[in-house]
């Protein structure tokens, strides 16, 4: 006997986390994924990696102080904000979350401030409207405290890393957040988005050299790889471990198009800067830097956005436009707005010693 | 308080518009006196049989509770089963479900979403952040983020009808009397009676969830019980307007 159900009457939901938490998720992973990269150079003076280090704090300093804007305005009520701290439930991660961010901002700005303090005294000695600003910012090379406040701020990263991931992952209610693997996917494609940004900035914002572009691609490749395989291990768990919430996932979105074009955009955009990144790491960096971001802000736009499509109860998938008002592209908008506020800010203000430099010999014949 | 409409009428006798205000006073009166107050345990039965798919109670349930366009805190998803040569329609009253193990309770990073004493699972509208993970929690899909209070919305039993000796509005509105709502704390209820009568018919929605709802359905087809399989019709109404 065959049977069919048609459904008649259900309600559309509106997802309750906008544009503005993909925007966050991107930027705080962006954030934590460049401070990671600035460490070795500047908290541990690692030869070879100081100009990249440079790089990467100017990207973790820019996503970081715009993140926690785009949090604020993915809140329906950004004025209460002080009830996560005036009553606050600490069994929820989303509360831990707002300890650990100012506590990583504030950790991520004083590190920055103690690795250029030298370059912020030696800029303020050639003068000009901005000296005194820098004199008042300027120090001496402090080894001991840029190792000291990169160590908290590591730990703080860590942390941010770990909520941002895991807050999402115990939604028991979306088998497509409720893995384990979730909070690998964050910290391994926030890595990924942090290396493009870096690779961005080394290029069009600070003086490029392709020696590290070259480093930049190298991890960049090593970086996709890992992307890779734990989006492997989800299939693999999706496909073999029946019952599994991999498994779940899967077949609630297995009959989608969308889905389905989702993930080949998904898996191209992962694949193809790594090809590029092996095959000419040199001059390719603005291409596999737009790919990787452009990848790592897909992930978490199919993850929360696409997420939220899928029903809980109802047949089929809630089906939504992005709002063009402030709850939607302006928003999205916005806040690649405001990073450019900041950008011009921090550049204008910070010595970043050649910036704007590009030195052309110092690229391979026929890079 | 007595359960489903019809009973409801049928007790009106007992039930004089005063009882409101005696209940109210009895219960200042005991606790005044240091006695315990009185402790119920809120739960509804909906009988699917019964439902007719009016949208009586989806209906009353806005205008009681003023819930803004394109919202819903409880309605009634309607199906067309094919089954060979017979086609009929399913009903499912969906609305929060007040679980004893409420998932969008211990999310809430500001604590606004709690567990009432009677069982209610309600939101402190003046705490709420507006964060929206209590709705991303929910496995019912029971709740949103209200459009002008710019909060986190769900059914609350009616609690304050409920506090007022009253039935909540979906309840007092059922036309076939297939939403039953009671103490499942006092055994001479309704609902305890029907889930003692009919207990192993009783079903409630996701199980698997362990939530442990305080919403319970009898004569609920399995196929509906979680996300339901079926060809899709969303159902969004100012996209409808003509």
């Amino acid at each position: 006997m065959t049977t069919s159900v048609t459904e008649l009457l259900y309600v559309a939901r509106d997802p309750a986390w906008a544009p503005w938490a993909v925007q966050y998720f991107f930027l705080i992973g962006l954030s934590y994924g460049c401070f990671l990269l600035s460490v070795p150079g500047l908290a541990f003076r690692r030869e070879g990696w100081r100009d990249l280090g440079r790089a990467a704090l100017l990207g973790a300093l820019i996503c970081g102080l715009v993140a926690p804007v785009a949090l604020l305005s993915d809140l329906n009520q950004p004025g209460r904000f002080a009830n996560f701290y005036l009553r606050p439930n600490l069994g929820s991660w989303m509360a831990r979350g707002a300890f650990f961010i100012p506590a990583y901002v504030g950790g991520l700005v004083l590190y920055g401030w103690a690795a250029l303090a030298p370059d912020f005294r030696a800029a303020a000695g050639l003068g000009g409207p901005l000296a005194p600003v820098r004199r008042l910012l300027g120090g001496p090379d402090r080894p001991a405290l840029v190792r000291g406040l990169g160590l908290f701020t590591l730990a703080a990263a860590v942390a941010v890393a770990l909520y941002t991931g895991v807050e999402v992952m115990v939604v028991h209610s979306r088998p497509l957040w409720n893995t384990a693997l979730l909070p690998a996917q964050f910290a391994a494609t926030a890595l990924m988005g942090a290396l493009g940004l870096t690779l961005l900035i080394e290029r069009f914002v600070l003086a490029h050299d392709v020696l590290v572009e070259r480093r930049l691609a190298r991890l960049l490749a090593l970086v996709l790889v890992l992307v890779a395989a734990v989006g492997a291990l989800w299939f693999a768990l999706a496909l073999f471990v029946p019952g599994s919430t991999e498994a779940r996932a899967l077949a609630q979105v297995a009959g989608s198009e969308v889905w389905r074009l989702n993930a080949i955009w998904l898996a191209a955009a992962v694949a193809l800067p790594f090809v590029v990144a092996v095959v000419k790491p040199a001059g390719t960096g603005w291409l596999t830097g737009l790919l990787a971001l452009n990848a790592a802000w897909m992930f978490r736009w199919t993850v929360f956005v696409g997420g939220q499509d899928i029903p809980k109860t109802g047949a089929g998938w809630y089906v939504h436009s992005l709002a063009l008002g402030p709850e939607g592209l302006l928003g999205i908008l916005g806040t690649a707005g405001l990073c450019l506020v900041v950008l011009v800010v921090l550049t204008t203000l910070v010595p970043w010693s050649g910036s704007a430099t590009v030195r052309p010999s110092t690229l391979p014949a026929g890079a | 308080m007595d359960r489903s409409r019809r009973d409801f009428l049928r007790n009106i006798g007992r039930v004089t518009a005063g009882a409101p205000v005696a209940l109210a006073s009895g219960t200042v009166a005991a606790v005044a006196a240091g006695a315990p107050a009185p402790v119920h345990h809120w739960a509804m039965v909906v009988d699917v049989a019964k439902c007719i798919g009016c949208q009586a109670c989806t209906v009353a349930c806005i205008m009681e509770n003023r819930v803004p366009e394109n919202a819903f805190r409880t309605f009634v998803s309607t199906y067309e089963v094919a089954e060979g040569d017979v086609t009929r329609l399913a009903m499912l009253p969906r609305l929060c479900n007040h679980c004893d193990e409420p998932p969008c309770v211990p999310v809430c990073p500001v604590g606004a979403t709690f567990k009432a004493p009677d069982g209610e699972v309600l939101v402190d509208g003046d705490a709420c952040v507006g964060c929206g993970y209590c709705v991303q929690a929910c496995p019912y899909d029971a709740r949103f983020i209200n459009a002008e209070t710019r909060t986190a919305d769900k059914c609350t039993f009616c609690a304050h009808r409920v506090e007022a000796g009253l039935l909540p509005a979906c309840v007092e509105t059922c036309v076939g009397g297939a939403r039953i709502f009671g103490d499942l704390a006092d055994p001479s209820s309704t609902v305890s009676k029907l889930l003692k009568e009919r207990g192993g018919e009783a079903k409630v929605l996701k199980p698997e969830e362990k939530t442990r709802p305080n919403v319970f359905y009898l004569g609920l087809d399995e196929r509906f019980a979680g996300r339901v399989d079926a060809v899709p019709t969303l159902w969004r109404p100012t996209e409808q307007r003509v």
